[in-house]
Parts: structure tokens; C-alpha cells; sequence
């Protein structure tokens, strides 16, 4: 599903975000990418959302080179990808149903559809009596879960999120946890950035450690 | 039609929040087009009575004094056979004099001082509507000019046609001068987009992660330029029939009375659409500029 080789993301004054990072993360893998501050967690997660191009190697998702496609193929790959992040990028002006129903509305579903698939997933969310609610209205945990819902609205083969829980209390955290694991359950590969020790014992699946930009724990000929 | 509705209700709900701004934008290429407009509809009625004289331009061929009835019957036909000739009308010197002191009674005294009849006998010629101005009556005058009895061959089209320039000039000079003001509500109206792109930011770059298309993300600052130039349009072709109408009350009879028109126009149909596209197209290149960064 993904594969990473040589990748590398250079900012400016020469800082290695990533050096030469090897990664491949299956089909249908739930995967937790962890690591301190400044490891790489965030920067591998925005480049597989191409919010960034690679400054070297390659970023294969699906068997397609992320780094070769254009602006208009950039943006038809990110309607396969969900995304959720720590501040939940809702649109601010729009209600829970119309931030979930947009993801929709820009595949050009016929409206009908779109309430449809709209209302289930948000039900599937428990959000179902919150639909005209503006997300300034919303605790944190239920933003969360609407950004989960427009996520999963047009059922996409890989969702990835940046430190989810970062703003949630423990109890809310293994509330969204689950949600992730279920979606998981149904096929969907995930890739979860959290630096949370706790959490990635409880939902106790496959972990990649990063630290300065590289794979941790292997010895450095392997790096 | 999911990404036009969804930028014309994107674009409505920005100009509403836009509130005063946008109105400043509006109003700016409402003054751009009143210029616009106050001068089609100037030229429309001077280009009515430019248009009217020149159907009606006369070749006035003067004979000597000299002239014999033979030679006289031989010109008129050799006239009557030219093909920009409609009509053709001899006046006598005694016809020309009579004309003379019935149209201006008040030089009666300077006629009637004069010895002799002072005014050639003279053919009028009327010219067919199609051949004003073409090569025929070219023909028709230098051929007339260089005939035995002819004293003088005067068409008074020709400076009817330098008229015509001038105010093909004074167009195109108020062409430019509506051009220049077109530009700064150009500018006007990409500074209300900039700002409303500005104000929506955070929400584009969600869109953005999203996946949304290119048209869902300009779209709607694309439409907003539209509606904004269109509504500027439509308020200066509604000012410009309210002075239109001021103007024909007061002094309508006055004015058509001065250029012989019958009445004053308002615009055609034509230069109506010519406005409000216009509008419409300088909103939506001002709305597509501002919007490059929306990419």
C-alpha cells in the first residue's frame, strides 16, 4: 500500500526532517508512528498527503509515485485519502453535515447520495443529532469525530492522522481509538502519528519509531 | 451543474459578508460604465443625425450662364444614366433666386440690389441610399467636373465625412478614457476577491486536503468577480435610463429639435448587451486574476 525509499525532506539551512527513510506498511495495516518531537512523525504524514513534495527518494502509495503527479492528479489522489489532525480542520462557517457532506459534493455524488452516505456516517460516529451544529458548538471529542466522519465519508482506502488525540482527554483518546480500530477492522489501512506511549499499548498494533528523520532501532549500516 | 451552484451560492454568501466593500467595488465599476454608457448614448444619436445627413447628401452641379438647352438635355441625361443617381432635379437661375428670398427674407435687400441674378442654374442630384459615399459617386463628380457647361460640382458628403472622423476620433478617444476607468474597477474588484480569498484561507486550504477540484476552489471568487462587474453593469444602465429619462423629459423636444432626429434614443438592444457582458466579463477576469493564489 505504502512504500517509502530513500525519502528524504530537507527544509531549509540544511535540516534532515527525513534522511533516506525504507518503509513499507501493508494493505489493510493498522500502523502507529511514534517517536519524540522533531522525529519525522508529522513531515512522513504530510508527504503522504503530498501537503509537501519529497526533497529525495520516493513516496509509492497504491503503486503510484506520489512524487511524479500533477497538481490535478494531487488533489483526485486526496479524494482516496482520508485525513484527520490534531486541530481538525473543520470549516468553520459550515455545519457538521455540510463538512462532511462537502468530501462528497466535490466527487459530484448526486445530492441524494450525499445526505444518504452523510447521515450514516455521522450516525456511525453518534453524531447524528448534532448534523446543523456549527463545529464551534462541538467539545473537542465531537469535532474529532466529525473530522473522522468526513475521513471515511467516501470510503478511502487509506486514512492517516496526525496526533488525533493530542487535544482529547485519556477517556475521549480511547473513544476515537476505537473508531480508528473499527475502521481499520473493515479493510482500510491507517496510519496514526501519536507520541502517546498508553494508547499505542491499548490498541497494541504494529509500531514504527522514528528519531531524527530515521527508522530508530536498527543498526546504522541498515538505517 | 454541482460546481457553478456550489460557486455562485459560495460567491453570493461572500458578497453579503463582503457588505461595504463590495459595494465600493460595485459602485466603482458602476461609475465606469456610466462613463461608458453616457457616452453610447451620446454617439448613438450623434451617429443618427451624422447618419441621416449622409443619406441625404446632395451632388450640386452649377452650369455656366452660357449653357445651351442642348448641351443642358445632353448633361442631365448623361446624369440620369449614372448608376449612384436615384433622382435628378434642374433649378433654374430664376428657381435658385426665388429659393433664395424665400429662405432667407431677411437678405431680401441684398438680392435686390444686385443688377443681375447672381445664382447658377444647377442639376441637384439625389444619390441612391446603398452608393453614398462609394466609388460610383467618386465617378459620378470627377466625371461631371471635367464636362463642357459644368462650372462648379460641390457634394457636400465630403465633409460630412470629415464630421464623420471627428467623431469617430471623439469615439475612440472616449473609448480609451472608459477603457482606463474599466481597469481601475478591474483593480477594485480583484481587491474585494484578494479579501474575501484572504478572509476564506483556512477554509481553502481544507478544501484543498480534501481533494477539492481546482473549479470547486476558484470557482467561487471567479463568480463573485462576475456578479460583482454584473451588478455594477446593471446599476449604471439603470442610472444611465434614469438621466436618459430626466434628460428627454426637460429638454427632449429641445434636443431633437436641434438635431432633427424626431426624438432623442435611448440605447439598442445591442449596446445594452455590449454593458452588462461587459460587466460581467471584467468582474470574472478580475475575479480569475485575484483567484490564481486559491491554486
Amino acid at each position: 500500500m505504502i512504500e517509502t525509499q530513500g525519502l528524504g525532506k530537507i527544509y531549509g539551512r540544511g535540516l534532515h526532517a527525513l534522511r533516506d527513510l525504507n518503509l513499507t506498511i501493508e494493505k489493510g495495516e493498522f500502523v502507529f508512528l511514534t517517536g519524540p518531537s522533531g522525529a519525522g512523525k508529522s513531515t512522513l504524514l504530510r508527504l503522504l498527503l503530498l501537503q509537501e513534495r519529497p526533497s529525495e527518494g520516493d513516496v509509492i502509495v497504491g503503486g503510484r509515485n506520489l512524487a511524479r503527479l500533477t497538481r490535478n492528479q494531487v488533489q483526485a489522489y486526496r479524494r482516496t485519502v482520508g485525513f484527520v489532525f490534531q486541530d481538525f480542520k473543520l470549516i468553520p462557517a459550515k455545519s457538521v453535515f455540510e463538512n462532511v457532506s462537502f468530501a462528497l459534493r466535490v466527487l459530484g455524488m448526486p445530492v441524494e447520495q450525499q445526505r444518504r452516505r452523510t447521515y450514516q456516517v455521522l450516525k456511525w460516529v453518534g453524531l447524528q443529532h448534532r448534523l446543523n451544529s456549527l463545529p464551534e458548538e462541538l467539545s473537542g471529542g465531537e469535532q474529532q469525530r466529525v473530522a473522522i466522519a468526513r475521513a471515511l465519508v467516501n470510503e478511502p482506502h487509506l486514512v492517516l492522522a496526525d496526533e488525533p488525540t493530542g487535544n482529547l482527554d485519556p477517556d475521549l483518546s480511547l473513544e476515537i481509538m476505537n473508531l480508528f480500530r473499527d475502521i481499520n477492522a473493515s479493510g482500510t489501512t491507517v496510519v496514526v502519528a501519536t507520541h502517546d506511549r498508553e494508547l499505542i499499548k491499548w490498541v497494541g498494533r504494529r509500531v514504527v519509531q522514528l528519531e531524527h528523520g530515521q527508522l530508530a532501532g536498527l543498526p546504522e549500516a541498515a538505517k | 451543474m454541482n460546481v457553478v451552484g456550489y460557486a455562485f451560492e459560495e460567491a453570493w454568501a461572500s458578497v453579503r459578508r463582503a457588505g461595504r466593500s463590495a459595494a465600493v467595488s460595485i459602485g466603482t465599476i458602476a461609475i465606469a460604465f456610466l462613463t461608458l454608457g453616457g457616452f453610447m448614448l451620446v454617439s448613438v444619436n450623434v451617429q443618427r443625425v451624422l447618419d441621416r445627413w449622409l443619406e441625404s447628401a446632395e451632388v450640386s452641379v452649377y452650369l455656366h450662364d452660357d449653357l445651351s438647352d442642348e448641351l443642358r438635355a445632353e448633361l442631365e441625361t448623361y446624369v440620369r444614366q449614372q448608376p449612384a443617381v436615384a433622382a435628378v432635379e434642374y433649378v433654374a437661375k430664376d428657381k435658385a433666386l426665388e429659393r433664395f428670398r424665400a429662405d432667407f427674407p431677411e437678405l431680401l435687400e441684398v438680392t435686390s440690389s444686385v443688377a443681375r441674378n447672381p445664382f447658377p442654374s444647377a442639376f441637384e442630384i439625389r444619390l441612391r441610399r446603398d452608393a453614398t459615399g462609394t466609388a460610383a459617386v467618386d465617378d459620378l463628380t470627377t466625371g461631371l467636373a471635367g464636362r463642357d457647361g459644368v462650372a462648379d460640382v460641390r457634394y457636400d458628403r465630403r465633409w460630412l465625412t470629415r464630421l464623420a472622423g471627428i467623431v469617430t476620433t471623439a469615439q475612440v478617444a472616449a473609448g480609451v478614457v472608459a477603457a482606463v476607468l474599466m481597469l481601475g474597477a478591474a483593480f477594485t474588484v480583484a481587491a474585494v476577491v484578494r479579501l474575501s480569498l484572504h478572509a476564506r484561507r483556512e477554509e481553502l486550504d481544507i478544501m484543498q486536503l480534501v481533494g477539492a477540484p481546482f473549479s470547486y476552489l476558484r470557482g467561487p471568487f471567479i463568480v463573485e468577480g462576475l456578479l460583482l462587474g454584473g451588478v455594477g453593469a446593471a446599476v449604471a444602465l439603470a442610472g444611465i435610463a434614469l438621466l436618459f429619462t430626466g434628460i428627454s423629459r426637460w429638454l427632449g423636444s429641445d434636443l431633437a429639435g436641434l438635431m432633427g432626429t424626431g426624438q432623442v434614443h435611448f440605447l439598442g438592444l445591442r449596446d445594452v448587451a455590449i454593458m452588462l457582458f461587459g460587466g460581467l466579463g471584467v468582474g470574472a477576469a478580475a475575479g480569475t486574476v485575484a483567484s490564481r493564489s486559491a491554486r
